[in-house]
């Protein structure tokens, strides 16, 4: 890599690759992706559908595992781990948001925080601790805590799915269409939060197609038919009132797109 | 996933469906119930079989008079009319090594006239060996005593019921006076009631001297049976090889399928009782066995429903962290529990089931410790077997295919 990041990247890819055995004929979902996410990155990946971003981001997410090229997540390798390898990362490094909420319907707010923490060995009275810091993290008002989670309204329910996703304190939030099952001022203070969070240092990566949520990140990979077509940064306000302008990138360019604050 | 978390999250999950959760225990309730209740009412009747057998004692040879085998010469009617087995017969048989106690016994019809009532009674013809061999005791008066046999005595000893039939339930009838036929017998002894047990009940006999019986009642010298008891219970087989030796010797018979006499070992018949009831009881749990399989068979079906259902659930598990052995642990928990729920209660219900229709029976039902935890133990394995698939299945979805499931 040409310029060597000062801190481990939290996603490192290179030549991601995948193909599925399909009925007699393979499809490749990926066909070499290379992309450096660092700490404290507010990224959009966007395509239109077939492009590979959903396959992308289970890879990120270490859901699935590439067929060749390398991933680093937070800096361990895991584009090699057998299926109880990659839960355990999963579970530890990754937080997930989707655009169902899938939360435990007829299970409490609360349950539905603490979930994730039956997996990980924390002591019982932390995981209420953490549990609500979370649930204050977003902004969710106590009374609702015991509430069934299918009484609340979408965005409640969405902001209960980030509450989960950050229980574990996670090096990367990945969000797969968070707004797609919103209105749009629901949405907006979704990503409003996203935005706070990130604010806060959370690298977040999130999968959408619309392109006004996306603007409202730092950066945007656009995919097209299993390849980066743009890796663009999104610097300041500026920028963003224009909307993210289709900034072409080299081939080899995998560059951690700066800073938040840097130039494009 | 700690243990107390998978707990938790299993009363949680199986709670949320509380119908069917109910009926899949039902299931397994009624399987292990009915296990239980077969087989406590299977070695409860097994019990009191025994118990009565034993009563009659257990120690016992019975000699009967009966004709010879199957297509013998001059094969009578029945064993009941064959005239065989003489006073003699016995004496000879107390010699024998083995055997302890010595009762000829001859039996005969008679009507007994009581100053207010008559009844129509059992004449036993007995030597004063008779109590101690059949295990009788008096409730008032004196046992026939060898005097009385040698001398003809018209003595005679009640039966509980018959006693009761004659003088009422709270007369003392020693004293009394009872005329049958022509003799004028005097009751010294009133027997104490022994219940129905062995192939006789004393309880409605007559007991009178042997010799007085021959000369007045059945008026001839055969006996009806000889009661032996062997000093030692492990040598049944033996005792019964020498008396029947001894006796085809004296009645001259080279060829044992010819005899003229039969002798009934009580250890025999016990073991054939016990083999037939416990073949029995085998078969009552076998039948109930087949309800529980139909109810493992409800387990699985619910647990296949319950996995397809909520693969949503299990694929976001999967997706923040859950790995395969805490899910399929998760749904072998739910079977496990299930399964558990419903042995327990089965096995309460069961014994109510064993208890209620044992005394609509007459007789006892018996849980032993060892039905109870083969119930447990097919309790177990049920919920583990009939859950295992399940878990399996939902182990094995992928997280990515689990999530885009509608």
């Amino acid at each position: 890599m040409g310029s060597a990041a000062p801190v481990t990247p939290v996603i490192e890819a290179r030549d991601l690759t995948k193909v599925y055995d399909g009925a007699g004929a393979e499809t490749h979902a990926l066909r070499g992706v290379s992309l450096a996410i660092a700490p404290g990155e507010f990224t959009a990946i966007m395509g239109p559908s077939g492009s590979g971003k959903s396959t992308l981001m289970h890879i990120l997410g270490c859901l699935d595992i590439p067929t060749t090229g390398t991933y680093a997540l937070a800096g361990q390798d895991v584009s090699a781990l057998d299926d109880y390898e990659l839960a355990e990362v999963r579970r530890t490094t990754v937080g997930f948001v989707f655009q169902a909420f899938n939360l435990l319907p007829r299970s409490t707010v609360l349950r539905n925080v603490l979930m994730p923490m039956l997996y990980t060995r924390v002591a019982r009275d932390e995981r209420d601790e953490r549990a609500a810091a979370a649930l204050r993290a977003v902004g969710l008002e106590e009374k609702l805590w015991t509430h069934r989670s299918n009484e609340l309204s979408g965005g409640q329910m969405q902001r209960v799915a980030i509450a989960r996703s950050l229980v574990n304190d996670p090096s990367l939030v990945l969000a797969d269409e968070p707004t797609g099952n919103l209105d749009t001022a629901t949405g907006d203070s979704v990503m409003e939060l996203f935005g706070s969070l990130n604010a806060e240092g959370r690298t977040i990566v999130l999968i959408t197609h619309e392109p006004d949520i996306a603007a409202r990140t730092h950066r945007i990979v656009r995919l097209q038919d299993g390849f980066i077509v743009e890796d663009a940064a999104i610097a300041d306000a500026h920028v963003r009132q224009y909307g993210a302008g289709a900034i072409p990138v080299a081939d080899d360019a995998l560059h951690p797109a700066a800073a938040p604050d840097g130039d494009v | 996933m700690r243990f107390a978390d998978l707990i938790s999250e299993t009363l949680y999950s199986l709670t949320a469906n509380k119908v069917r959760s109910g009926l899949t225990v039902l299931g397994i309730v009624v399987g292990i119930a009915s296990v239980i209740a077969m087989v406590a009412i299977g070695q409860g009747s097994q019990a009191s079989i025994e118990q009565s057998i034993q009563a009659a004692g257990s120690n016992l040879l019975t000699v009967s008079p009966s004709a010879g085998g199957m297509s013998g010469p001059g094969a009578r009617a029945s064993g009941a009319s064959v005239e065989s087995l003489t006073r003699e017969d016995a004496e000879a048989l107390a010699g024998l090594s083995l055997i302890a106690g010595i009762a000829p016994a001859a039996q005969g019809q008679g009507q007994l006239v009581a100053p207010e009532t008559n009844a129509n009674a059992q004449f036993i013809g007995v030597t004063p060996a008779y109590a101690e061999v059949s295990g009788l005791t008096l409730t008032s008066g004196a046992f026939i005593s060898e005097r009385d046999d040698a001398a003809n005595a018209q003595v005679v000893v009640l039966g509980a019921t018959l006693a009761a039939d004659l003088f009422g339930e709270d007369t003392d009838p020693v004293g009394a006076r009872i005329r049958s036929g022509n003799m004028l017998l005097t009751v010294v002894g009133v027997l104490e009631e022994k219940g129905v047990s062995g192939f006789t009940s004393v309880d409605s006999a007559a007991l009178i001297p042997l010799s007085t019986c021959q000369r007045y009642v059945t008026g001839s010298e055969y006996l009806s049976a000889i009661t032996l008891t062997v000093s030692d219970e492990e040598q049944m087989d033996a005792a019964e090889t020498s008396v029947e030796g001894l006796l085809l010797e004296r009645h001259g018979i080279a060829d044992a399928d010819y005899a003229d006499f039969s002798i009934m070992n009580m250890s025999d018949l016990m073991e054939t009782v016990s083999t037939v009831t416990g073949t029995f009881t085998t078969l009552l749990a076998g039948i109930a066995g087949i309800s529980l399989l139909v109810g493992g068979i409800g387990i699985m079906n619910m647990m296949l429903t319950t996995v397809t259902e909520r693969t949503r659930e299990i694929g976001l598990r999967k997706a923040i962290g859950a790995d395969s052995s805490a899910i399929s642990a998760q749904f072998l928990a739910e079977s496990i529990t299930l399964t558990l729920i419903g042995g327990a209660l089965g096995i309460l219900a069961g014994w109510g089931i064993g208890a209620l229709a044992a005394n609509l029976l007459g007789a006892t039902a018996i849980i032993t410790l060892d039905s109870v935890l083969l119930a447990v133990g097919v309790c177990a394995f049920i919920g583990i077997v009939f859950g295992y698939y399940p878990a399996r299945r939902a182990a094995a979805l992928s997280p990515i295919e689990a999530l885009r499931y509608q």
